[in-house]
């Protein structure tokens, strides 16, 4: 599979999936208009690359600065996909990145976690906070 | 005699502690160019992240709000993207607080389906909040529609004190929906 590259725009963030990498990367602010409408494709995407990659360990940056409620929802279907990959003998290893002064990411990320027991969550502080791809 | 009314309402609503008022058409494009001037003033005058966090969330979620629901729309209801509707927003400091308000009409049906929602809501502490949101996380349908009904319980979450809100009935079958937050 072709890697994917989605730049970053002010209210969507960059997604960066690298199968030789085994890795996927999520980056930026998330509050599009439609969060359904712009994350509907990309989870196909990222599901026909789980499915189809023979790696046995998957790592999964995820550096959000911001994301709307609905992006949240999206979010969580993205976790889901993966809680299903980790079920069929891959290790997904999900690496939240949060800003020292941002609490709101970092709560957010422990209630990810505690949705997906499966998936290995690393929390990393990061003080940096631009991305443009 | 233009220049002088204008001048003060400008008086007026920085008198109020009003930072940003916008009453009329809002589109993504609108909610972008605030939001990015509203983190931006929030930035240079020191503004704690978390608390900056906040307001520009609630921000978020209110006005999409009105992207979402609002019944004055611009342009006809069957086009999906790059709708245009109309409300107004007002975000302000009291007391040392920032608060996000903003209000648009909507349909009485609509107000029917959203005050027992709020109304619940203000009845609740953060841990109910947060429990409350994660069921509908996992509920919600995320199909082509944009909203996903977690928008008030995120800003609930996020406000200091219980939100505000307000409908007055208007003409027809319309209601005036305010809703305020203070962060």
């Amino acid at each position: 599979m072709e890697p994917i590259t989605i730049k970053a725009t002010k209210s969507s963030p960059f997604i960066h999936v690298d199968p030789a990498a085994h890795l996927i990367q999520i980056m930026g602010e998330s509050y599009p208009e439609n969060a359904a409408k712009f994350y509907g494709p990309i989870l196909s995407s990222i599901n026909e690359y789980l499915n189809s990659s023979g790696a046995s360990r998957i790592t999964v940056d995820m550096h959000l600065t911001y994301f709307n409620s609905s992006s949240s929802k999206a979010l969580l279907n993205f976790l889901e996909i993966l809680d299903k990959t980790v079920s069929q003998s891959k290790d997904i290893v999900v690496n939240w990145c949060y800003h020292p002064d941002n609490e709101t990411i970092f709560e957010a990320g422990e209630e990810f976690r505690d949705e997906f027991p499966s998936l290995t969550f690393n929390f990393i502080e990061r003080s940096s906070e631009v991305f443009m791809a | 005699m233009i220049r002088f009314n204008v001048h003060e309402f400008y008086v007026d609503l920085s008198g109020k502690g009003i930072i940003f008022c916008f009453s009329g058409p809002i589109s993504q494009d609108v909610i972008e160019g605030i939001g990015g001037t509203l983190k931006q003033k929030m930035e240079i005058e020191d503004t704690d992240l978390n608390t900056s966090q906040k307001v520009f969330s609630i921000f978020v979620e209110q006005m999409q709000n009105i992207v979402n629901y609002s019944a004055d729309r611009v342009i006809p209801e069957d086009r999906q993207e790059g709708e245009i509707r109309i409300g107004i927003l007002i975000v302000g400091k009291e007391d040392g607080h920032f608060y996000v308000l903003c209000g648009n009409k909507i349909s009485q049906e609509n107000a029917e389906t959203i005050r027992p929602q709020l109304e619940t809501l203000t009845r609740m502490n953060k841990d109910e909040m947060k429990q409350l949101y994660r069921e509908r996380r996992k509920m919600a349908v995320h199909t082509d529609e944009k909203g996903t009904g977690l928008g008030f319980i995120d800003i609930a979450r996020k406000a200091t004190g219980p939100i505000e809100f307000d409908f007055l009935p208007l003409d027809g079958d319309f209601v005036f929906f305010t809703i305020k937050a203070v962060i």
